[in-house]
């Protein structure tokens, strides 16, 4: 499974990685997770610039990405995924603390493939981390072109 | 109807008394004469006699017909002088008094005023026999008037003005009565002074109307200051010829000391109980303000001179009349002004501003002068003082918005012209001022005034004279007074210019406290969105960081539990466990605390609902959850309605949720939905036979965080039947419990019907 594409978190808070990164080890997932700390970071991920210029790794299979995030926030990262050619295919998740409608209306104009809300219990976190994971990691495996405006997870 | 003047000696030389053509008598050129004297009219240039006088013969001795003779061979040498010096000045056009001639009369001699004045081309020459004891001149009398005229300096009101002049005059001329008359605007007359002995009854206060001093004679008395009647049953003496040979036309006696008046004018004096009469017109800027009028129960002549120092009292009254009203006028302004301060200032201490006009009503009628005001705004009017009732008021608001809403102030002395209906109202409202103090709402200040006739009381007591005078009296001042008040009748007195500037200044002040007001509201509203924003801004952000620990415990410690569970005592176990539990409860927590924010906040969305569906909807997912428990569902018919249908089904979830969670220990559990129509509303239900609650609590049900049960018996975070009510209320509703330990719990919502 060497080809299989790496998941991107976007994530700044360091508890939530860790958190997020326990939930996705116990779906034994065999993608590489790479995290990213704010939202530049993440958009030079996908860009293969900055520190990442020189990424062995391939484009990301799916982005899980905080809402709320330093210097390029959430939707904007969203914003500009969508909005790029070449981009525009790969599916994000929103992970977010938000129950802002605001927050979810916003996301799925921009594009997003779906938009979760992390519940309070960890089970509940693990199994959306897990269906999430499967789902996007695994089974999605195609350009997801059919998949934008495709139905929330959660 | 015209009838002839109390006061207006001047009308028609025609003995008929056909009343309704007196405005257009010709009173100027009466062809008679007063039987005082000698009358003649010379001709310039030759100054030869064109018409006499009868008897003026008699007077002059002359010993043929005077018609046609020279004026030097009639008259004595010193008066052919004077009126040689009358026809040659030619820029004065006044009378002049050529001095005193005597004639011979009966062996002796009698004196005569000579008197001249030029009218229409011609040269009037009269000689008036004088009165026994008379003033020789008017130095005379100077002190007298020197004596008034000092008076004058410690005067400041007409009215006093008025007073003293109607004394002075009587005085003088030692007549029984002497009147001070002012006209109206519209030529209406009231006697506003008076001076008199018990000879005749007092007129003080009496009203005339207009048509009692037609047009005509009121330019007469423009022209000619000052005129008399000796006796009421004078015989007039012609002047002959009648008509000017050269011009064929009466010659004009407008200024003539002798002039003969109107029949019907002698017998409205005889009526009146008076012989004599004298009048002084009063002028102010050109215009007849007034008359000084004289009268004296028996027959009397009053001299010359002694009219002269009367007329010169009337141009010194006349001169100050102006200053004085300027003056009185700007004092009425000033305490006008002060009223109207002090209103604003009422109204500044009050916390709805107009309750300081209402509170003070005394000032506020004080201002217009009025005797009743209404306070309208927002639909709701308070009523001060002498008023129409409460729905006519209301009737004149709906007029005046409807007709004068764009008009800052609205004024009238006849409402009954500008709303026919509203005559009845004539005690109270037959003077309208209005100011309108809004343009969004019909809002006005509103002042009435009485019918005029109501105000006016009248010292004297005419009708005790008519009862003595033969039946079938026409001419009389009790007929004036009837005449006046038909003429006044529906009238309330005007609107004084200071009246309706203290109305327009309140105006402005009220509109710029409103505007003050609009302003201050509109600050508040603006500080109201931004602490909104604030709050919306503390609220995202309380979502997003706030539950963020509480996952943070329950993670952590749930990966403790299973990574390391087995390194922890049974003990510790447990603990992990009640932190998750209390990081979870707290998590939930703050949910419901936001989905409570958010449902003061999101929009709603209004569209038809069936609530039989709905709630069966709620019912069959809440059904799933309940388990093995037995309930018995009473689902009634449920009238439709319009509202935004999650926020709707919520309602019905909490409400259901609520009575499920409440009946856990009853088998079975009866749970009741239903609803009734009442009074425009829908009444929506959900009894339960639960354990219910205590009604002294029941005001607490729906606070936010409020639990009338422990937490240990049943779950919740006591937000439900906050949002419940909250939703309801935002639909217009309202919501309320009923129940009772033990007894089960009653929760009903009304939502206004008509409206699905």
């Amino acid at each position: 499974m060497a080809d299989l594409k790496p998941i991107l978190l976007v994530e700044d808070s360091p508890k939530d990685v860790e958190l997020t990164l326990a939930a996705l080890e116990r779906c034994q997932l065999a993608n590489t997770v790479i995290v990213a700390r704010d939202g530049a970071e993440a958009l030079d991920y996908l860009h293969a610039r900055g520190k990442f210029k020189d990424r062995k790794t391939s484009e990301p299979a799916v982005v899980l990405l905080d809402l709320k995030l330093p210097k390029v926030d959430g939707l904007e990262v969203l914003e500009q995924i969508k909005n790029d050619a070449g981009l525009r295919h790969t599916p994000v998740v929103m992970l977010t603390s938000s129950r802002e409608e605001r927050d979810l209306v916003r996301s799925y104009q921009l594009g997003v493939n779906a938009f979760v809300v992390k519940p309070v219990g960890f089970e509940q976190f693990f199994e959306a981390i897990q269906d999430l994971g499967i789902f996007w990691a695994v089974l999605n495996e195609p350009p997801p072109r059919s998949a934008l405006g495709s139905e929330p997870v959660a | 109807m015209n009838q002839p003047a109390l006061l207006s000696e001047p009308d028609s030389g025609s003995s008929s008394l056909d009343l309704s053509t007196c405005d257009r008598e010709p009173i100027h050129v009466p062809g008679n004469i007063q039987p005082y004297g000698a009358l003649l009219v010379l001709e310039p240039g030759t100054l030869r006699v064109l018409q006499v006088a009868n008897g003026t013969e008699a007077i002059l001795r002359s010993e043929g017909g005077l018609t046609g003779a020279a004026l030097a061979d009639v008259v004595p040498a010193s008066v052919f002088a004077a009126v040689e010096q009358v026809e040659a000045a030619t820029l004065a056009p006044g009378v002049s008094h050529l001095g005193t001639v005597r004639f011979g009369h009966d062996g002796g001699w009698r004196s005569y005023h000579a008197i001249a004045h030029r009218s229409a081309g011609r040269i009037v020459l009269e000689f008036e026999e004088t009165v026994a004891d008379e003033p020789g001149s008017f130095e005379d009398l100077y002190p007298h008037v020197r004596e008034f005229l000092d008076s004058l300096q410690s005067v400041s009101s007409v009215q006093e003005l008025a007073n003293m002049a109607a004394r002075e005059v009587r005085r003088i001329t030692g007549l029984d009565r002497a009147l001070v008359y002012r006209f109206d605007e519209d030529w209406n007359g009231t006697v506003i002074a008076e001076d008199r002995s018990e000879a005749l009854p007092s007129y003080l206060d009496l009203r005339f109307p207009a048509s009692d001093i037609p047009a005509q004679a009121r330019e007469l008395y423009r022209l000619n200051r000052l005129r008399l009647i000796a006796d009421a049953d004078y015989t007039p003496v012609p002047i002959e010829p009648t008509l000017d040979p050269a011009t064929n036309a009466p010659v004009d006696l407008s200024l003539s000391v002798l002039r003969s008046v109107s029949p019907v004018h002698l017998e409205y004096m005889r009526n009146m109980g008076t012989h004599a009469s004298m009048s002084i017109s009063l002028l102010r800027e050109g215009r007849l303000w007034g008359l000084i009028s004289c009268h004296n129960a028996a027959p009397r002549r009053v001299p010359y001179h002694v009219r002269t120092a009367c007329d010169f009292i009337g141009q010194i009254l006349s001169l100050q009349l102006g200053a004085k009203e300027h003056a009185t006028m700007a004092e009425q302004r000033h305490a006008r002004r002060t009223i109207g301060a002090r209103l604003l200032g009422h109204m500044a201490a009050e916390d709805h501003f107009l309750d300081g006009l209402i509170k003070h009503g005394d000032d506020l009628l004080a201002l217009t002068n009025a005797a009743g005001a209404a306070v309208v705004f927002g639909g709701s009017s308070a009523l001060l003082g002498e008023t129409p009732p409460p729905a006519e008021v209301d009737r004149i608001v709906a007029w005046l918005s409807a007709h004068h809403h764009d008009k800052d102030v609205f004024a009238t002395d006849n409402l009954a012209v500008a709303m026919p209906w509203a005559e009845p109202l004539k005690d109270h409202a037959s003077g309208l001022l209005a100011i309108a103090i809004s343009q969004v709402h019909d809002s006005f200040v509103i002042w009435f005034r009485p019918e005029v006739v109501r105000t006016v009381s009248w010292g004297g007591d005419p009708r005790k004279r008519a009862e003595v005078e033969p039946d079938g009296l026409r001419l009389h001042p009790r007929k004036s007074f009837e005449v006046w008040k038909e003429t006044v009748s529906l009238r309330s007195s005007p609107w004084h210019p200071t009246e309706l500037d203290a109305a327009a200044e309140l105006r402005i002040a009220i509109v710029d406290i409103v505007l003050r007001r609009a302003e201050e509201l509109a600050a508040l509203s603006e500080r109201l969105v931004s602490i909104n924003k604030e709050l919306e801004a503390f609220s995202y952000s309380v979502s997003h960081d706030l539950r963020a620990p509480f996952r943070h415990i329950v993670g952590y410690s749930q990966l403790l539990k299973t990574n390391e569970g087995t390194a922890l005592s049974e003990r510790g176990r447990r603990y992990v466990d009640t932190i998750i539990e209390s990081a979870i409860s707290a998590g939930t927590l703050v949910d419901n605390l936001l989905s409570y924010s958010q449902m003061g906040r999101a929009t709603l969305v209004p569209v038809p609902l069936d609530m039989d569906t709905l709630t069966a909807e709620v019912i069959r997912k809440l059904d799933m959850e309940v388990g093995e428990r037995s309930i018995d569902w009473r689902i009634g018919e449920l009238a439709p309605t319009r509202g935004d249908p999650v926020m709707l089904r919520l309602v019905f979830q909490n409400l259901l949720a609520n009575a499920i969670k409440f009946t856990r220990d009853r088998d079975p559990a009866v749970i009741e939905v239903g609803c009734r129509p009442k009074g425009g509303e829908n009444i929506y239900f959900v009894r339960d036979n639960g354990v219910g609650f205590d009604e002294a609590y029941v005001s607490k049900l729906f606070g936010v965080f409020q639990r009338l049960h422990r937490v240990e018996d049943f779950e919740g975070t006591g937000i439900g039947l906050a949002n419940v009510r909250r939703i309801v209320e935002r639909h217009g509703g309202r919501v309320w419990a009923e129940g009772q330990v033990d007894g089960g719990a009653t929760i009903s919502f009304a939502l206004p019907s008509g409206t699905e």
